[in-house]
């Protein structure tokens, strides 16, 4: 019993993980917990809660259960609440399932639409193909 | 600002930045940066190339090339070494070719 708790313990990580300012990234991303980007990244990423900062850009895919855009992303989001910050610029598709907020000031090229909850359950992360993005990069 | 991954972030691609990355997690692909430490979890699958310093605490296959490397007693590398110094800890596990060089062209400069 004991022995159990301890290692639930164990795959916990406090805090988040952050990508800074002068960092770029080409490739995909998994991450079970929290994350910041503040850097430039190309490629799709999946977290449980991803934060786009306001020096942040993203070119790519997002899969998350929380996602904050604070910068720049091209590229779809789906996940169940989206906030968009003043100064977000989101050039795709926002499909949310629960909550979307959008601050006064926030740029939106796509379509927004709320999706039903199974759909987005069903969306294996671990099965989703990664895209070619390299090619797209060159 | 500098970049910290923790354990529970798996990374697939290249990596570069122009000050400090902190590794606690995984990643498939090459790192380029001013200083790279990777942690007791870090588990990298890729070259390391850094400018000032490299410590190693984690698993590493791939090489590593910096003026600095410093390898901590929990770490484990399988690899080629390129270094000014060198500093290995007690209990280090490692299967590598280490070369001391004179200089070392790691420039991080062009990197954004």
């Amino acid at each position: 019993m004991f022995f159990k708790k301890y290692k639930k313990n164990q795959d916990q990580v406090d805090g988040f993980s952050h990508l800074g300012e002068s960092s770029r990234f080409e490739g995909e991303i998994d991450c079970k917990g929290e994350m910041e980007i503040a850097g430039k990244v190309n490629g799709n990423i999946k977290a449980k809660k991803l934060r786009i900062l306001e020096s942040g850009t993203v070119r790519g895919t997002v899969y998350a259960e929380d996602v904050e855009v604070l910068g720049y992303i091209s590229g779809n989001i789906e996940s169940q609440n989206i906030h968009l910050g003043e100064k977000a610029i989101v050039k795709g598709d926002l499909n949310f399932e629960n909550n979307l907020s959008v601050l006064a000031g926030a740029d939106i090229l796509g379509r927004i639409q709320k999706i039903k909850k199974d759909k987005l359950k069903k969306v294996d992360t671990d099965k989703v193909k990664y895209l070619d993005h390299t090619k797209a990069a060159s | 600002m500098p970049s910290v991954i923790l354990r529970d972030t798996k990374l697939q691609g290249n990596l570069t930045q122009k000050d400090s990355i902190t590794i606690d997690g995984l990643l498939l692909g090459d790192i380029k940066s001013q200083e790279i430490i990777i942690s007791e979890n870090g588990n990298i699958t890729g070259n390391l190339t850094a400018e000032l310093n490299i410590e190693v605490g984690g698993q590493v296959n791939g090489d590593i090339s910096s003026d600095r490397i410093h390898i901590n007693k929990t770490a484990r590398i399988k690899g080629k070494l390129f270094h000014r110094s060198l500093v290995v800890d007690e209990g280090a596990q490692l299967e590598i070719a280490s070369t001391t060089k004179k200089k070392l062209n790691n420039k991080s400069n062009n990197v954004l």
